[in-house]
């Protein structure tokens, strides 16, 4: 049998004191969802943690305690904690998002600085082959497979087109318009 | 017995499948599909057992799908 | 409280980025560079209102500290930026080496588990010691300091000396300013070991609970007064500088404490007894959730409110003695201190953004395991290898540094992605340790608004705004005399010259 959870609202959290397990529902437009898989895993040493969905936009979360027999205040006191936990998971996903450029500067100097340069023996070791970066650009295509005629006649033979003919401007082969830096 | 209902926009279907197999010596499980969830009925000596077990496996299943990025 | 109902229409033009908090009837506003003004609330008012007259001298300040949207100086303020980030262009330049778990006393807060005086398992082997020393000298710090712990260092003495000496003689080829640190009980002191150590200018650091009886009540020493040894040596160690001539009020034995339950009401016995040993600095060290702490918290622990209460008396009376001419420091006031009023950072690993585990310390345990810091080695040994990073027998050095488990722990201590943090005045000067919020609140990233030592470091620099706002000179003049960094090259080894 379902009880309500003093001072919590009773629309949005249940209690089953038989059963030790407290249930709630969560709005995915005020929590995403990763905030709430976030603050669910903070608690799977402590809690069965079952998630379900009971109506689109909504996520229903039910926590049991592993030890004991919880009463009313320790389901509080669970349920609370989620909340917070849940707040601070929803807020933080924002947050590094907004920041995201400084908190990548700064660990990613932290990491250059405890790392150093690489020693000529983990050169050696490193592996080359892989693709290992995107080139929207271009960049590391050479000018001749670029501008390579699809009847494969080499480019180079074919004259570059005039200004006055030319609805587009010669594209320089970096495609850019140089160096910003 | 226990019905353990996994909803599939939550829980990743091979996380559901991984958690069974890492508890299949503890119980008798078997899995089955409904339109929204991944279902495993879990069974043990007690009822005691059955529910720490289910417990567990939903745990696990849910640790594995927030380590493999969600549920899709 | 001032009530941001007051405000009138902000004028978003006016203000450059800035936090605020109110201290006192005053408002704290610092910036992103962490330069500090703090106003008065009709100056607060004006600034946010785009009011405050230009030739106020509110204003003049406001703009000389970069607060000032139209006159904002992004150059100087990346620069003040950067000083205060210094310590993240080099790695690890603290080395705890866990000697051995076995000591000699028992305290009611151990946090480092220790193991009884026969585990001679838990003693670390010259083996060991050597890969630990060899990846210690990897950093790419100029400057390493190799931090000799326990259980008691002092038991494994044979390999703390092995450690110092090969240190010494790798370090000929390696060349970093090297130094040595030991923090011990000195219960297990002898003059032998003692000669060793001056010899080898080893700095010790030792612990004092505060009075003979408190300190006695929870640092078991079987059949000795435990505090009896300790300060025995403390005097012997500070007359032994004394006859080589060192100054005094530079060399000595540091000592630091655990705060429990049953010492806040004892601030000024406390402050007292470190004054009588001759100690320059007190370190007030709330008591922590690892090891033995989980099981005699119910005995240990209290709420954070009572511990600001002792700090603040305990400071006070510090600030008051220096007034007579005793020149004594609180530790966690010097190091905030330091961050307010000297933009620099004095690289406090656990107080600063992001945290040092693991880019600016690493802790090698007995068995030869790594963990990002002493509190992950502290987990470790209440079974939890959450932050272990490696081994000396397999482990390189960028890969530790590198590892998965010490970025997740930048990230998480980095406040500019902390709820909470992101929009605390204190930011600039403040830092959080993921081994403590995971150990305490299930997670590396913890909750600040519930975390203990979140709660702590608001409330000390509350207290120290406080000060400022106060404008007491004399009391000025003392903290700002706290900030005073004195090097101590006695105990920087000579760096060994490359030959020409």
């Amino acid at each position: 049998m379902t009880s309500p959870i003093a001072g919590l609202p009773t629309d949005v959290v249940q209690a089953d004191l038989g059963a030790g397990t407290v249930a709630f529902t969560i709005d995915t437009a005020t929590y995403p969802l990763e905030a709430v898989y976030g603050a669910s895993y903070i608690f799977i040493d402590r809690c069965f943690v079952l998630l379900d969905r009971p109506a689109d936009g909504k996520i229903r979360v039910s926590l049991a305690p592993k030890k004991g027999v919880p009463d009313a205040d320790a389901l509080r006191s669970i349920v609370g904690e989620f909340g917070n936990e849940l707040l601070g998971c929803a807020w933080r996903a924002q947050i590094t998002q907004q920041n995201r450029a400084v908190i990548e500067a700064l660990t990613t100097q932290a990491l250059a600085g405890a790392m150093g340069p690489p020693s000529l023996d983990e050169l050696a070791s490193f592996d080359f082959t892989e693709e290992s970066f995107e080139d929207p650009l271009g960049i590391a295509t050479s000018w001749e497979d670029k501008y390579k005629k699809k009847d494969g006649k080499d480019a180079t033979a074919t004259a570059a087109p005039s200004a006055a003919t030319s609805s587009q401007p010669a594209e320089s082969p970096t495609g850019g318009k140089g160096d910003a830096a | 017995m226990i019905e353990l209902r996994l909803h599939r926009d939550l829980y990743r279907g091979t996380a559901v499948d991984e958690a069974v197999k890492v508890f299949a010596r503890h119980g008798t499980f078997a899995l089955s599909e409904q339109p929204e969830h991944w279902v495993v009925r879990v069974e043990s000596k007690t009822p005691a057992r059955e529910r720490q077990l289910a417990g567990e496996l939903g745990n696990y299943a849910l640790g594995l799908t927030v380590k493999q990025g969600g549920a899709t | 409280m001032m009530s941001l109902t007051q405000i009138g229409k902000p004028d978003l033009s006016f203000p450059a980025f800035f936090r605020y908090r109110q201290v006192r009837d005053r408002v704290l506003v610092t910036n992103y560079e962490g330069n500090f003004v703090l106003l008065t609330q009709d100056d607060f008012r004006g600034y946010l209102e785009g009011t405050l007259a230009r030739d106020s001298a509110a204003y003049r300040d406001l703009d000389a500290k970069n607060f000032i949207r139209a006159t904002f100086d992004q150059r100087k303020s990346a620069e003040q930026f950067a000083a205060r980030k210094r310590h993240l262009h080099y790695g690890p330049n603290l080395h705890v080496m866990v000697v051995t778990l076995r000591c000699n006393e028992t305290c009611v807060y151990c946090h480092a588990s220790r193991a009884d005086m026969d585990a001679v398992h838990t003693d670390m082997t010259p083996e060991i010691a050597e890969k630990s020393v060899d990846l210690a000298l990897q950093s790419t710090s100029p400057a390493i300091t190799i931090e000799f712990q326990g259980g008691e260092p002092l038991v494994n003495f044979p390999v703390v000396q092995h450690i110092i000496e090969y240190a010494l003689e790798r370090n000929k080829t390696v060349g970093k300013q090297l130094e040595f640190t030991m923090v011990s009980n000195l219960g297990l002191m002898t003059e032998e070991k003692l000669q060793y150590l001056l010899k080898h200018r080893v700095q010790i650091c030792t612990s004092i609970d505060g009075p003979e009886h408190l300190h006695d009540k929870q640092r078991k020493l079987p059949g000795l007064s435990a505090f009896n040894a300790a300060t025995h040596w403390i005097k012997r160690i500070n007359k032994a500088y004394e006859e080589l001539g060192l100054d005094t009020t530079l060399y000595h034995v540091e000592a630091l404490l655990t705060t429990t339950r049953e010492t806040l009401p004892r601030w000024k016995e406390v402050v007292d007894t470190y004054v009588s040993l001759g100690c320059r600095a007190l370190f007030l060290r709330p008591i922590d959730p690892f090891g033995f702490a989980e099981k005699t918290g119910h005995r240990t622990e209290y709420p954070r409110a009572e511990y600001h209460r002792y700090y603040q008396q305990a400071v006070d009376y510090m600030i008051e003695l220096n007034k007579q001419g005793v020149q004594i420091l609180e530790r966690y006031a010097a190091i905030f201190l330091t961050k307010i009023l000297s933009g620099e950072d004095p690289n406090f690993l656990d107080i600063r953004n992001p945290v040092g585990a693991g880019i600016g310390q690493m802790a090698y345990s007995y068995d030869g395991k790594i963990y990002t810091c002493d509190e992950g080695r502290m987990l470790g040994g209440m079974g939890d290898d959450i932050f272990l990073i490696g081994d000396v027998r397999t482990s390189k050095y960028r890969d530790l540094v590198s590892h998965e488990t010490v970025r997740a722990v930048m990230l998480a201590s980095s406040l500019d992605s902390q709820p909470d943090c992101v929009n605390c005045a204190y930011n600039p000067y403040c830092g959080i340790v993921p081994a403590h919020s995971y150990k305490t609140q299930g997670s590396i990233w913890g909750r600040m608004r519930e975390s203990n030592l979140c709660a702590v470091h608001k409330g000390i620099q509350d207290y120290l705004f406080g000060k400022l706002v106060d404008g007491d000179p004399a009391t000025l003049e003392i903290i700002q005399r706290w900030t005073t960094v004195r090097p101590r090259e006695h105990f920087l080894q000579a760096i060994p010259h490359s030959e020409t």
